[in-house]
């Protein structure tokens, strides 16, 4: 592999919950580093802004915010696994190793589509009949 | 009981008592001088085992049932003392011991034939190793079974099966469950002494269900006995002699029969697999899920086994009360139905008279302003064939809501009778049909409704000579039956007493009427199940406290739970004159008789029929998608369990009816399924006590007065072809094979 990125390896297990917290943040800023450089790979700059790029990448994050044991139910460092699984979906997205519609579908449309099932009257819906315009399975 | 203990205890307290004997105990043995002189070193073991063994659990839970206590003998299975009843063969004896013996030919459900010779083990004071499988056990035995001669002649029995059968289990679909290449593990050898070349033998054609590979038969003859025992067609047969052994249909002809798909568990080698499941999957590689089944009233239980989304195979799962091991070809091949023809998004058809896939929200939103536009009285539902109890409770629920109840189960008739819980499931019960000693069928032919019930009756006449009597088009039966006639007349003389097969239902012990529900659909059925209890009253026989003959087999899953939460229709009419119809999977109406400008709303798994009629699709799960309670024909409910993902953007069925009900403004009070079945708690609690039988509380005799007149129609058959009865199976390639070459024109 000719490029890696440097500096944000994980080390051991984070021996506290700062500790995790920080790796958390030095990822985040290498994402963000390494924007520019994505856009330009995968020629994302009809599709999207950088800015709005990071806020989505912003949002992956905000979805594990309510982890904060860094030690998980069977003794999993939770936290670490999914700094180290983020380090390897970016080291795979600078390398190349992944093809526009890969960062399209993941990054920019985002986990609900381009049809977005939104309608107004959703608020007066109960969860009930939310979840099963969503899925079949709760 | 109580002496036993105490003796088993006596004899082990002297067992320890002795210390020098444990010196001679040897348990496993595989020793080489010892093999080669058998006799001498069992004869260093033999002065007497020592009983002083931990107590075993008998084999997969056996239980030892005895008819009569004083007919119990005692035995010693490698010392350890069993009681069992009189009559047992030894290796009944051993199973109940906890040891299992090896065996091909010996099957518990099947004459013992005791020609593979697996089963030897030794008996104290008999010179030769004995086949376990056929032999009595009788008082005071010592069985051993697992002495070196028992082992090697095991091995020797082994060497000579593996002697022509190829050893290609790479390519055998049997791999990973053939008992011999299990037993060939514990008992092959390591190299072969065989140099001559192997006997090969023609394959034969036994049809569409079952693929035959004939070279790696083992002469078991199990198949031979099923196919005439239990399947009772005489099809199969042993040809030849010696080396020339082979088994086949004595002339060019595929085996015909309900059961045939049977054989292909009993076989204990890959020589009988399954044609349709070759080469698809590997059995580690699939995980089972235990659920029924639900192409007939029977509930067979059944495992199915799925790689990932597909459903790979159904196989039988054990009920004595129901299926005993066994399923009928249907069960067990209509699986590929469930991969074609599904419906997978909700569609709207546009002007053009085209499908049109939109999303749940416009489709719900699109019935519920038509919903809203029709008079309660025009709004009518019917529920399918294989609905499940929740969906069925769910769709009453809803259209009770919106202010009618035109809502009933399709093959329940126009007026069907649902408040005598007696009067419309098997109130003798599948299993409770062996006690029976005459039956008299009424316009059914349970071989084609319920193969499983067919088995039952098949195995009664067998044992115990019971007489069938049958009124009801000519029709194949695999016992001996009298066919009485063909229409109701023949069923009012014997309400009448005018007919001689009277006679028989009198003098009968424990008499067994079945009516089919074919007869539910037709215009005299009052007057007909009038007559029938005439019969029931004339002959005190047939409802008694202690015995109750009257049976209705039923043809659907979804029948009796439907009758049981009362799907039953205001007016038999309603249809004609009918605004808005919902279909919950149901296909077999007469879809002539909805109205043009009626519109149709199609909830179901499979493109079937109906959808050609329906204005709007909605994509609902098949039973092996989802957790659904079902009664059968008995009246014991059973539950399915998902074992595969639902297909595309497809929704449970009770799921579907709850949306709608709230996006028409109607909103059902339940949101989970433990939420729904405490609904069907308030209307049937007997649903929700699964593999329970709730037997029906009310006698027969509490019916009302019937003036309606019996026509003289005869009966006609219920199922027109075994192989396709619902959606499903219609969708099914395999059937369709089957249909054309096996079904009976
Ligand atoms: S085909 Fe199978 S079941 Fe039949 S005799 Fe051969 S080995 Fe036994
Ligand atoms: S099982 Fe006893 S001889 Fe085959």
């Amino acid at each position: 592999m000719a490029f890696r990125l440097t500096g944000v390896r994980v080390a051991a297990n984070s021996g506290s919950l700062e500790e995790a917290r920080g790796r958390v943040f030095e990822f985040f800023k290498s994402a963000c580093r390494s924007i520019p450089q994505i856009m330009e790979i995968y020629n994302l700059h009809d599709v999207i802004s950088e800015s709005q790029l990071r806020s989505n990448i912003a949002s992956q994050f905000r979805r594990n915010a309510h982890i904060t044991n860094p030690k998980g139910g069977r003794g999993l460092q939770v936290i670490d696994m999914l700094v180290f699984k983020g380090m390897e979906e970016l080291g795979n997205i600078v390398e190349h190793a992944k093809q526009r519609h890969h960062i399209i579908g993941q990054y920019v449309v985002g986990q609900h589509g381009l049809v977005q099932d939104l309608n107004p009257k959703d608020d007066a819906i109960s969860p009930f009949l939310n979840n099963f315009y969503k899925t079949n399975y709760s | 009981m109580g002496l036993g203990v105490l003796a088993s205890r006596a004899t082990r307290l002297s067992g320890r008592g002795n210390p020098s004997r444990s010196l001679f105990y040897v348990r496993t043995i595989v020793t080489k001088p010892e093999l080669q002189s058998p006799e001498a070193s069992s004869a260093a073991a033999a002065p007497e085992p020592t009983p002083d063994l931990p107590p075993r659990t008998p084999l997969g839970g056996a239980r030892v049932h005895f008819p009569n206590p004083d007919d119990a003998i005692e035995v010693f299975v490698d010392g350890y003392p069993v009681k069992i009843p009189k009559g047992m063969t030894v290796l009944q004896a051993c199973e109940v011991a906890g040891v299992d013996i090896p065996r091909f030919c010996y099957h518990n459900r099947l004459s013992i034939a005791g020609n593979c010779r697996m089963c030897l083990v030794e008996v104290e004071k008999s010179p030769k190793p004995v086949a376990s499988c056929a032999m009595p056990a009788l008082p005071g035995m010592k069985i051993k079974t697992d002495t070196p001669i028992a082992k090697k002649a095991r091995e020797g029995v082994m060497e000579f099966l593996l002697m022509n059968h190829p050893l290609d289990c790479p390519i055998c679909d049997q791999g990973g469950e053939c008992d011999l290449q299990d037993q060939s593990m514990a008992f092959g050898s390591d190299r072969g002494r065989f140099t001559e070349v192997k006997r090969s033998v023609v394959d034969k054609n036994l049809g569409p269900l079952v693929k035959t590979v004939m070279t790696r038969c083992i002469q078991c003859t199990r198949c031979v006995r099923f196919a005439t025992e239990i399947a009772g067609v005489q099809d199969l047969g042993m040809l030849g002699r010696g080396s020339g052994e082979e088994i086949g249909t004595y002339v060019e002809k595929l085996m015909t029969s309900e059961l045939s798909g049977n054989v292909i568990d009993i076989c204990p080698v890959g020589a009988l697999t399954s044609k349709p499941f070759a080469f698809k999957a590997r059995n580690w590689e699939l995980k089972g899920t235990e659920t029924i089944d639900v192409t007939d009233a029977v509930g067979s239980n059944i495992r199915i086994d799925s790689r990932g989304p597909e459903v790979m195979r159904i196989l039988p799962r054990l009920n004595e009360d129901i299926n005993e091991e066994w399923i009928s070809d249907k069960t067990r091949f209509f699986y590929d139905g469930l991969k074609r023809q599904r419906l997978n998004d909700p569609m709207i058809r546009g002007a053009d008279g085209r499908f049109k896939v939109v999303s749940w929200r416009d489709a719900l939103a699109v019935v519920a302003e038509v919903l809203h536009q029709a008079k309660a009285k025009e709004v009518v539902g019917v529920a399918g064939k294989l609905s499940d109890a929740e969906s069925m409770m769910a769709l009453k629920d809803f259209l009770n809501r919106m202010g009618t109840n035109n809502v009933w189960c399709e093959g329940n008739g126009p007026n069907p009778n649902a408040d005598l819980r007696s009067g419309y499931i098997m109130n003798t019960g599948i299993s409770g049909l062996e006690k029976a000693d005459t039956f008299l069928l009424v316009g059914t032919q349970p071989r084609v409704e319920a193969a499983m019930v067919n088995a039952r009756i098949r195995k009664t006449v067998r044992a115990t000579n019971a007489k069938v009597g049958y009124i009801g088009p000519p029709t194949d039966f695999n016992y001996d039956h009298q066919h009485l006639g063909t229409g109701p007349e023949t069923l009012l003389q014997i309400a009448e007493g005018r007919h001689p097969f009277c006679s028989e239902i009198s003098n009968a012990k424990n008499p067994a009427i079945i009516v089919g529900a074919g007869v539910f659909e037709r215009e005299d059925k009052d007057a007909i199940f009038a007559a029938v209890d005439t019969i029931v009253k004339k002959y005190g026989n047939v409802v008694r406290p202690d015995w109750n003959g009257f049976n209705v087999l039923l043809l659907n899953a979804a029948q009796a739970a439907a009758l049981d939460l009362g799907l039953v229709p205001e007016s038999s009419e309603s249809i004609e004159t009918a605004k808005f119809v919902y279909l919950m999977g149901a296909d077999d109406i007469n879809l002539d008789k909805i109205p043009n400008d009626a519109f149709v709303v199609y909830q179901g798994h499979h493109g079937d029929r109906s959808v050609y009629r329906a204005n709007v699709i909605l994509p609902a799960s098949a039973f092996s998608e989802k957790e659904g309670t079902y009664e059968n024909t008995e009246g014991c409910p059973q539950q399915t369990l998902p074992a595969v993902p639902t297909v595309g953007d497809a929704r449970d069925d009770w799921k579907i009816i709850r949306a709608l009900s709230e996006v028409a403004g109607v909103r059902l009070p339940y949101d989970t399924v433990s939420g729904i079945r405490s609904r069907i708690r308030t209307v049937a609690p007997n649903l929700l006590s699964l593999e329970e039988r709730e037997q029906a509380t009310f006698a027969a005799s509490l019916k009302p007065e019937v003036k309606q007149k019996i026509s003289s129609t005869p009966f006609k058959a219920a199922v027109e072809n075994f192989y396709m009865t619902d959606p499903i199976t219609r969708a099914s390639k395999i059937m369709a094979q089957c249909s054309a070459l096996l079904a009976k024109k």
